[in-house]
């Protein structure tokens, strides 16, 4: 275990918003799950108690039949939205008195530093680019991510779960963004940051960085591994064939998450064709980068689908 | 473990009886990180004020401790310049001072009082004068530029003009005012008259006062050069300067002279100063005056800093470091990671000269990187490593040869054209076209001359720099005649246990490899026999070598005995391995070559090659023909050692000695297979796998290029691209990833990058080990890291277009030949000889060879130029010094080209300061009365010049100790001659020439020894009589003299 390395790794000032990531986020989640889970407790036993259900003055546990049932803004909010200000304040203050910003030397055409890393937010994108084609990683999906995110307010027809916390009534969307943003997008920064190593090779945690390292890796095409070595247009067939047989299979596994439950299927039922083919567009991509990432780590698949025009 | 415990849910937990949000209070939290901001805030300010501003506390600090420096100081300065005002040489001055002005005071009275009556009457006259003059000018200009019609009228009003009358009040001595009337002429000869007057008694008060003017500038500079610091009025006022001392800032700003990158020049900002706060004191401050505080010291050369103005050049152009930063030492020394140009370590200050000085060779205060470069050439790391500068003769040689090849298919091709042409011409249909085309032809054949004269340039310049190509190693062709053969595997596999001080570094070789590259070696060599030599003798060959100045290079003796130089390689054991009759030649003449070399055919020229052409083989600087082809050979062997001009039996007499330099049980196991021919097959291989032929010649590898890595940028390599290995994280970790730390453990082991690596055997590193002593080290280090990519802009290099270029170019020859081992270049320098066991007694010094201080102003450069060429100045008796036959110590012939001797000649007269071309003037010559008087002088018993030097007869040239006269005319330059005889102390202190000869009267030297009855009614100048006499010195003359 090289602590010096790992030390060097976490104390670089590059890095610290990333090591905090990785405790406040977590932190942040648990509790606003603790809330969620016991507001969504409540809502069932309103459910159950349609008396209680006429006297219970909040949404919010926990709570008392004589405590107001509206509070206002100010200075309810506001003092606890200033007491967060001073707080963030006090350690950007810190933060900046002991910490220069990480400049270094005048750009040498002559030498490419390495690892040569993205700023700690496009680390993400960057361990995309291990992975697909750097038109498809660096082009399209940053795009699908800004579209899909605009697009949310327009399919997203779940009347309920606005302006307090609850999972019950939102899990789809909740457990999808956790999906997408906790464990493809986070998941990516941290390897980014902790694992990729000089050559943009995988070393654990822990591990020196070592920059005569050799490793034996050999990352081939689906076609190659099946063995098929007639050329195009076969090659490019093979491709699209797993293609295809991908959506089919994560199209309806898409599908059926969506008509999970009556609640769900509730929803379903009011999704135009348009909203409902947008969705699953959306969803099957996403899906593509942790199934592409396992086919790429575990058995060392290139790319699935090649053609003269694009790789998949 | 209370946060594993199971914890109830949110809605089951106590339910407090007030609602929180509208009862709880926030006001305690707020008012803790308030606090908190309040106090960050404090913090912020602070690192603002003073924890980012070191250099404040630093300045405070200087100005106390600097002051209470001062206050003791003052004392001391005081006691020193009493003592010097009131020791007698100043008491005398000064006596003698006032004396001069006391003598001079009623002359002065005098003076002063023609002035007072001079003074009013000048002042009286001026304005009138000056107005009359304006009008008249302005009544000419008028006249001159009117029409003809209003000529007349002005002319009259000139004339007017002209005649005045001016009435002028002239103050008289009593006071009293006189009313003159002059006319406009009158006026200006009274006018003029009083100036001339004025100047007149200018004149004379300035030669009154000169011999008290000149007292009193004596009495300035016997104080100035007697204190050895500041005085105490100086320190009074560096006082005064510290208590209005302001703690700010302290920058240098030159836009000028800031780093060169490849995004344009950023003006150089220096705040070292701003710390480093005494650096620039008049006062020399040591840690120990400043409290033992480093950082206060002033800068440890102030010579320095008055040739590199800071001023001008900042502190990081030379030191490095990040001037701009003032945060912190780390930051402002720049040791940090991404600061490209980090403060050189204090061991290798000397690094950051080569930034601006590349061109130079020997630089007169940075020792460290002088030895560094000496090192590096003599070392032989310029056999493997391209390094700008080092070693450009092979690659001059290549290009004019290619120069001359070219030249020659040009000269093919026109000639063709040519003979086109006229056949052309001659078929011409009309008579116009075939003029036009003969005289086309015409031009052509011109050209052809041209391009010739062209080719016997090349030609010559090429045979110049074949005598310029030199190789560090010996040449292997002769291992054959030269050397033992079974010594040779013993020797390559590790030189160091024969000769630990030899240049030939370790290779690391095993066994098997060792016999490969000995059988190559030996199999390669030219197979001839030498003459046989009979034997000499060893006692007197012990003398002639340790007398004639082998000792300047060589070493001999082993370990802590050992004595003598160290450019060449120690003798000690040098019977164990060379052949007699080899031996006996080299020292004969070490040029001789066994073979000559053909740069075209690419192979050694035989006996047999002359004679197929019906040539007798004869091969030197002047039969450098190939036989075979139109183009020169390599005739000399590729060695810096000279010919001594030993003669045959001496020469014999220095080998016998030499092959008893051995241990007694020396012995080498048989090696046999340094015939197996398979053998040398993989040792070819291998000779040119460790780049032998960098070193030496080797058949074969005459043209092989060098193989190492191009260092003339190395300093400023990214630390990325040197490969530290394995231990690459060893060197992050223990704080050596850096250039520093590259070079140094290179340096030390030169295989330690291959540490842990699993590598076939001929890709391990090559480098060999040179067993380099830490401070050898040091010194290569510090060469390396300042061989840099210059930042710094071009105009600021030290490339001078003047006299001083000479010099840069000229200390490159010196130290190529190593002449400072037995010659001085400038007061201070210690040579190799002088520190010898045979001259430190007393007498003996006369026998150092001379120093050359000053040799430029002393010397005719044509002279000089055909003494480099010849020293022994004789065809016929070479075995002798050509200028002080006295001295046992050789002047040798170092073979140089003529261009290296135009460059020695030239780097003599710019040290010197001479100008180029030298125009020798002859003193005018005697008349046959001065010849007499000359002779009388020359010979007269006070100091009979024939005494010590020498006359060219061997019998008293033993016991002469200075040169013969009969090479003054030619050698000398009258003007030094004269200096010389004159004061010869102050031009070569030590020297055993007389000073006082002749002393000063009435502005001129006359004899000073004796009084001389013929020379009493002589009233010019003895010893120009005396520089004057030696320049018509003839043989004749001199027989004249010595046979009475």
């Amino acid at each position: 275990m090289d602590w010096a390395q790992l030390w060097e790794i976490a104390a670089k000032p590059d890095n610290i918003p990333i090591v905090a990531l990785l405790v406040l986020i977590p932190f942040f989640t648990w509790y606003g799950f603790r809330q969620a889970l016991a507001n969504d407790r409540l809502i069932a036993r309103l459910e159950n108690d349609k008396e209680l259900a006429k006297t219970h003055n909040r949404k919010l546990e926990p709570y008392r039949e004589e405590w107001d049932q509206k509070v206002y803004v100010w200075p309810y909010l506001l003092r606890v939205e200033f007491f967060v200000a001073i707080v963030v304040t006090v350690i950007l203050m810190i933060w900046s008195i002991t910490l220069n910003a990480p400049l270094e030397e005048p750009a040498n055409p002559n030498l490419t530093m390495n690892p040569s890393k993205a700023p700690w937010y496009f680390l993400g994108l960057q361990e995309m680019l291990v992975y697909f084609d750097p038109w498809i990683a660096g082009v399209l999906m940053p795009t699908l991510i800004i579209v899909g995110l605009m697009v949310i307010p327009y399919i997203d027809l779940n009347p309920l779960g606005n302006g307090y916390y609850t999972f019950r009534q939102r899990k789809f969307a909740i457990l999808t963004f956790l999906f997408g943003f906790m464990v493809l997008w986070l998941v990516m920064v941290f390897i980014g940051t902790f694992i990729r190593g000089p050559g943009w090779m995988w070393f654990w945690p822990g591990a020196t960085w070592d920059h005569h390292r050799l490793i034996f890796e050999t990352n081939r095409d689906l076609h190659e591994i099946l063995g098929i070595t007639s050329g195009q247009p076969w090659i490019g067939l093979v491709g699209a064939t797993a293609v295809g047989l991908y959506v089919a299979v994560f199209g309806w596994l898409t599908h059926k998450l969506i008509v999970w439950n009556e609640f769900n299927r509730k929803i379903y039922e009011r999704m135009t064709l348009v909203q409902y083919l947008t969705l699953q567009t959306f969803l099957v991509v996403m899906w593509a980068l942790p199934v592409k990432i396992l086919l790429r780590l575990l058995f060392r698949v290139k790319y699935v689908m090649v053609t003269p025009w694009f790789n998949i | 473990m209370s946060i594993l415990r199971k914890r109830p849910r949110l809605e089951d937990r106590p339910v407090p009886e007030k609602d929180p949000i509208t009862t709880s209070s926030l006001a305690t939290p707020i008012a803790i990180f308030s606090l908190l901001l309040i106090l960050t805030l404090v913090w912020a300010l602070y690192d603002e004020i003073l924890g980012l501003r070191p250099w404040i506390g630093y300045q405070r600090d200087f100005v106390k401790t600097y002051q209470k420096a001062l206050v003791e100081m003052k004392p001391v300065r005081a006691q020193e310049e009493a003592a010097i005002y009131g020791s007698n040489e100043y008491q005398e001055l000064e006596q003698a001072l006032q004396e001069a002005e006391t003598a001079i005071k009623p002359a002065l009275a005098e003076i002063e009082q023609e002035e007072r009556i001079l003074g009013p009457k000048l002042t009286a006259i001026t304005k009138p004068f000056t107005t009359a003059r304006s009008r008249v000018q302005a009544a000419i200009y008028l006249l001159e530029t009117a029409n003809e019609s209003s000529k007349a009228s002005l002319e009259e009003d000139l004339q007017k003009l002209r005649e005045g009358p001016y009435t002028v009040e002239i103050p008289e001595p009593d006071g009293s005012l006189v009313e003159k009337s002059y006319s406009y002429g009158e006026m200006e000869e009274e006018f003029n008259a009083l100036k001339v007057k004025q100047g007149e008694l200018q004149a004379r008060t300035v030669e009154l006062v000169r011999p008290s003017t000149q007292l009193r500038r004596e009495l300035n500079t016997f104080a100035s050069a007697r204190l050895t610091s500041v005085t105490e009025a100086q320190v009074e006022g560096l006082l005064t300067r510290l208590d209005n001392f302001r703690v700010e800032i302290k920058q240098i700003y030159n836009a000028d002279i800031g780093r060169v990158a490849a995004n344009g020049q950023t003006p150089l900002v220096d705040r070292c100063e701003s710390c480093h706060a005494g650096v620039r004191e008049p006062v020399i401050l040591t840690p120990e005056t400043m409290g033992g505080n480093p950082l206060f010291a002033s800068h440890s050369n102030r010579e320095l800093l008055t040739i590199h103005d800071p001023e001008t050049f900042g502190c990081t152009p030379c030191h490095n470091g990040n001037g701009v930063a003032t945060v912190g030492v780390k930051e402002g020394h720049g040791n940090y990671k991404h600061w490209l140009w980090p403060l050189y370590p204090k061991a290798h200050f000397d690094a950051g000269c080569l930034q601006c000085h590349e061109a130079d060779r020997h630089l007169e205060l940075a020792p460290t990187l002088n030895a560094g470069k000496q090192l590096f050439s003599q070392r032989g790391c310029q056999g493997c490593h391209p390094r700008e500068g080092f070693e450009p003769e092979p690659r001059l040689l290549r290009s004019v040869q290619k120069s001359i090849l070219d030249l020659r298919l040009e000269r093919n091709e026109v000639e063709q054209e040519t003979q086109r042409t006229i056949s052309t011409a001659d078929r011409a249909e009309t008579n116009e076209e075939a003029d036009r085309l003969y005289n086309q032809a015409d031009a052509l054949t011109l050209n052809i001359a041209d391009i010739d004269t062209q080719l016997d340039r090349l030609t010559v310049r090429e045979a110049d720099v074949m005598l310029e190509v030199k190789k560090v190693g010996p040449n292997l062709k002769e291992v054959k005649t030269k050397l033992k053969k079974e010594w040779i595997p013993v020797w390559i596999s590790n030189p160091h246990d024969f000769r630990p001080t030899t240049k030939m570094p370790r290779f690391r070789l095993d066994e098997q490899q060792v016999q490969a590259v000995s059988a190559y070696i030996w199999q390669s060599g030219i197979d001839v026999e030498l003459p046989q030599q009979s034997s000499g003798d060893p006692q007197q060959g012990e003398i002639l070598f340790e007398t004639r100045g082998c000792l300047a290079c060589h070493s001999i003796g082993e370990e802590s005995g050992a004595t003598g130089g160290t450019f060449a390689a120690n003798l000690s054991r040098v019977g164990e391995k060379a052949n007699y009759d080899y031996l006996v030649r080299w020292i004969h003449n070490p040029k001789e070559r066994t073979l000559p070399y053909c740069p075209i055919h690419q192979r050694d020229i035989t006996p047999e090659d002359y004679a197929s052409q019906g040539l007798p083989f004869q091969f030197d600087p002047q039969h450098a023909q190939c036989p075979l082809g139109d183009h020169l050979l390599q005739v000399q062997q590729p060695t810096v050692m000279p010919n001594l001009r030993l003669s045959w039996d001496e020469s014999r007499d220095v080998a016998s000695y030499l092959m008893m330099q051995a241990h007694e049980d020396a012995a080498y196991p048989d090696a046999e297979y340094l015939d197996d021919s398979n053998l040398a097959k993989q040792g070819q291989a291998l000779v040119k796998h460790f780049g032998c032929a960098g070193c030496h010649e080797i058949s074969g590898f005459e043209n092989e290029g060098k193989i190492g890595t191009d260092l003339t940028k190395e300093g400023s390599k990214p630390i990325e691209r040197l490969d530290f290995g394995l231990l690459t994280t060893q060197a992050k970790q223990e704080g050596w990833y850096n250039a520093k730390g590259f070079f140094d453990r290179k340096l030390a082991d030169p295989s330690v990058w291959d540490q842990g690596k699993v590598k076939e055997p001929l890709e391990r590193l090559r480098m060999p080990n040179h067993e380099l002593s830490s401070e050898e080290i040091n010194q290569l280090t510090t060469f390396l890291l300042g061989s840099v990519e210059s930042v710094i802009p071009t105009t600021h290099h030290y490339a001078p277009d003047d006299d001083r270029e000479e010099i840069q170019k000229g200390w490159w020859l010196v130290a190529k030949y190593n002449c400072m081992a037995c010659h001085q270049f400038s007061p201070g320098q210690e040579t190799v000889l002088e520190n010898l066991p045979l001259y430190q007694d007393p007498d003996s010094r006369d026998q150092l060879p001379p120093s050359l201080v000053g040799e430029g102003a002393r010397v005719n450069p044509n002279w000089l130029s055909r003494f480099l060429r010849n020293p022994a100045l004789s065809e016929t008796d070479t075995n002798r010094n050509g200028v002080r036959p006295y001295l046992k110590a050789r002047m040798p012939s170092f073979g140089l080209s003529d261009g290296e001797i135009q460059q020695l000649v030239r780097f003599f007269n710019a040290l010197s300061k001479q100008p180029l071309p030298y125009t020798a003037v002859p003193p005018d010559p005697l008349s046959s009365q001065e010849l007499t008087m000359a002779r009388e002088l020359f010979t007269h018993q006070a100091a009979p010049c024939l005494r010590c030097h020498a006359t060219g007869d061997a019998a008293t040239d033993a016991d002469s100790s200075a040169p013969n006269f009969l090479l003054v005319p030619e050698r000398l330059r009258s003007d030094w001659t004269k200096r010389w005889i004159v004061h010869p102390e102050t031009i070569r202190p030590g020297t055993n020439m007389p000073s006082g000869l002749f002393r000063q009267q009435d502005q001129r030297w006359v004899f000073g020894l004796a009084d001389v009855p013929s020379l009493r009614s002589y009233t010019k100048d003895h010893a120009e009589l005396m520089v004057r006499y030696m320049f018509q010195y003839t043989a004749g003359e001199q027989r004249r003299l010595t046979s009475r």
